[in-house]
């Protein structure tokens, strides 16, 4: 709404803008009600949380100031749940959202079964992680798995020449996958990702819908003789505020990554704390073992992530990627 | 030299069939307005020129060469999409641009960011901008050039959507109704600057259009469509004069032909139950109509053809159109006469109309044009 200011106003037009300003807050009070009740009261109540030692069940507290932030960037522990986190959101974005639109470009490109494809890729979505971590956990077992058993068909064959790790594989056993902490946070961002790409792909599909057909025709005329460049010239600006969507969406989810953690290790979180992520943290530390004051200060943390995130998403689409 | 050669093309979408053996020759240089009511295969048909749709078939031949599997950027045809089909993210210069972009500059020079550095892209694209630019000015869209397609008017969107198919030098260009949403004084002035063009670069023009100022004006031939077939092409004056089909007639003139119903019964043709000529060389058939352009009827006396009543009167300065309610036929009767006749059509004023038989246009029962010969005229006129 633009309000311009009259230098002289009439007192009765100041007063019909004075009642409608009143009529406004009155509408939108329930809105604002709810949202400080259950969005930003506990963020404050969090907040407050995490300059103390509060523990469940305690009667008091003591305010500790700044002491659970410093433990947080200071010891080796949160370093690697930061490591952990950043690891996986840095591969899972980009490699989710790149699958994401490669599929829903393949898919819009074929003729036929065009349906059958969404569903397969769609399906991992739709199941539950936990019962889908239970598969993957016996398909990733040493000896019995499905995936080393079929590595291990490439032995003795010239594979294992061009492919030092089907050598040493050969000699030695092949990975633990999840008992090995060089691997562990690995397997976790191939989950991430297989289960992941199919939303990105739903969305890239809406996405593409939007793009108007006789734009390609433009673009043939205009002398765009490969894929590739009609790609550049039509199909990837007319997608931007999908990617822009899809990436934030993507971002905030694979910060909140906690189910996989959970159903693969769930004591440690991984061989040596490999696959230490925040929400894994948060959890430990404020459900496990009850240290309340801690577990807040890196939920505050957490969501400073996501709230950076949030506005670099609402800045991007309002100033570049909307053509009006 | 490109030579356009379309050679018995049908189209069909499932079950329909939208172009039913369309053929048209057409010579470097010809400027042919493609006309025709909404929905009869105008756009389509130039798609399948510009090889953006298949044809189920037949065959296109550009230049000699059958283009049958050759894709639409190879073609080198240049086109105006009725939906203007412009680039959003690009403003209006790189959307003008992008057509010799793509077609003079490598893939390398053509890379964000380090493209410009790449020996030569300096030089193409400032060029490039200037040919951008004298295409702006043409248009009259030199101060548009920043923005965004988003932030245009229809008619300006147009004008970058013309402005981009003009800049490059084709082998025909092919424009979808390009000035349909232009104001009047704009329209003109394009119409005069697409003209100039089409004589400046001689090169082959497929225009379609709703208007048929435009068709008349522009054109070397108008080929005129109707329900996925090419009723008749040939010269403005031609198609006017001398229709080859009914359909032709009523559709090409402002305001249209009237059709009177008329008998010919041993060579004598009769209108409302009176004989108005002999006619020899045509076979006697009950239900032939007769067309009359508003011009070519006159305001007489008594022992007219057609007497009626002046229902409706329009006044243009320089000329008066007058309808005429004729007691008899369903459709009133359409004059054109000299603003001097104008005190005799008043509302209600009752007045006979006559014409030359040697004016009229006769179509048997199929709508096809009969050209019979002409023994004797009713005896109050001149043997035509
Ligand atoms: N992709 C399609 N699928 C099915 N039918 C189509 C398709 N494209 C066009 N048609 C049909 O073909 C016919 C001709 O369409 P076309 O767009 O060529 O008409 P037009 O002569 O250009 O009309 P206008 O003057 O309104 O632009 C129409 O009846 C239309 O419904
Ligand atoms: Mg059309």
């Amino acid at each position: 709404m633009a309000v311009t200011e009259i230098p002289v106003a009439a007192p009765a037009a100041r007063s019909v803008e004075a009642s409608q300003r009143r009529t406004g807050w009155f509408l939108t009070a329930p809105a604002i009600t709810l949202m400080g009740l259950i969005l930003l009261g506990p963020v404050l109540v969090a907040l407050v949380l995490s300059f103390t030692d509060y523990a469940l069940g305690n009667s008091g507290f003591n305010w500790v100031g700044l002491e659970n932030y410093e433990k947080l960037f200071t010891r080796s522990t949160y370093e690697k749940m930061f490591v952990a986190t950043f690891t996986y959101v840095v591969t899972v974005v980009p490699l989710s959202v790149g699958l994401g639109l490669g599929a829903a470009l393949l898919i819009t490109s074929v003729g036929r079964f065009r349906d059958l494809y969404k569903t397969i890729y769609f399906l991992p979505v739709m199941a539950t992680l936990l019962a889908m971590a239970i598969a993957w956990e016996f398909m990733l077992h040493p000896t019995i798995g499905m995936v080393n058993r079929t590595i291990e068909m490439g032995c003795g064959t010239f594979l294992e020449a061009i492919w030092p790790f089907m050598a040493q594989g050969c000699e030695g056993g092949f990975p633990l996958w999840l008992g090995d902490q060089r691997y562990a946070i690995w397997v976790v961002c191939f989950v991430g990702i297989w289960q992941g790409f199919g939303f990105n792909m739903v969305l890239y599909l809406a996405g593409l819908t939007s793009v108007h057909r006789e734009l390609y025709h433009a673009a043939e005329m205009d002398g765009a003789r490969s894929a590739w460049e009609r790609f550049r010239l039509v199909t990837w600006p007319a997608l931007g505020p999908t990617t822009v969507f899809v990436v934030t969406i993507s971002c905030i989810r694979a910060f909140q990554v906690f189910d996989t953690i959970e159903a693969f290790w769930p004591q440690g979180a991984g061989p040596n704390k490999s696959a230490y992520v925040m929400m894994f943290a948060i959890f430990e530390k404020g459900v496990q073992q009850n240290l309340i004051g801690i577990g807040s200060a890196i939920t505050v943390v957490f969501l400073g992530f996501v709230m950076f995130l949030t506005l670099i998403q609402r800045w991007l689409v309002e100033r570049k990627v909307h053509y009006g | 030299m490109a030579d356009l050669h379309i050679d018995g093309v049908v189209k069909s979408f499932g079950e329909t069939q939208v172009l039913k053996g369309i053929s048209l020759d057409i010579r470097h240089g010809e400027f042919i307005a493609l006309v025709g009511p909404s929905g009869c295969g105008k756009s389509t048909l130039l798609r399948i020129i510009a090889g953006l749709e298949s044809q189920s078939a037949g065959d296109i031949v550009i230049a000699g060469r059958s283009v049958a599997g050759v894709r639409a950027a190879d073609r080198n045809l240049s086109m105006v999409f009725q939906s203007y089909a412009l680039y959003p993210h690009l403003s209006v210069a790189d959307n003008i641009a992008v057509p010799l972009r793509m077609r003079t500059m490598g893939a390398v020079q053509r890379l964000p960011l380090v493209g410009r550095w790449m020996p030569g892209a300096a030089e193409r694209n400032r060029e490039i901008d200037a040919e951008v630019r004298k295409a702006a000015s043409t248009l009259e869209i030199e101060t548009l050039l920043d923005r965004k397609p988003g932030q245009l008017s229809g008619g300006q969107r147009q004008r970058v959507a013309l402005g981009r198919a003009l800049v490059r030098d084709p082998a025909a260009f092919l424009l979808d109704e390009p000035l349909s949403n232009l104001d009047a004084k704009l329209r003109v002035q394009t119409r005069g600057e697409i003209a100039e063009l089409h004589r400046r670069l001689g090169a082959t023009f497929i225009y379609v259009t709703h208007d048929q100022v435009e068709a008349m004006t522009m054109s070397s031939r108008i080929a005129v469509m109707m329900e996925g077939q090419i009723l008749q092409c040939d010269a403005p004056d031609l198609v006017y004069e001398d229709p080859e089909d009914i359909r032709v007639a009523e559709f090409i003139g402002s305001p249209k032909i009237n059709i009177l119903p008329a008998e010919l019964n041993g060579g004598s043709l009769r209108v409302l139950d009176r004989d108005i000529a002999r006619l020899t060389r045509v076979a006697d058939q009950p239900g032939i109509r007769l067309g009359l352009r508003p011009e070519a009827l006159r305001l007489s006396g008594a022992d007219s053809v057609l007497t009626g009543v002046v229902a409706h009167h329009e006044n243009l300065g320089s000329e008066v159109f007058a309808q005429i309610e004729v007691p008899g036929l369903s459709e009133r009767v359409v004059l054109r006469a000299d603003p001097s006749a104008r005190r005799r059509l008043g509302l209600g004023a009752t007045v006979g109309l006559d014409f030359d038989i040697g004016d009229a246009l006769l179509f048997d029962t199929s709508g096809k044009r009969l050209r019979p010969v002409i023994e004797a005229a009713r005896a109050a006129h001149q043997v035509a």
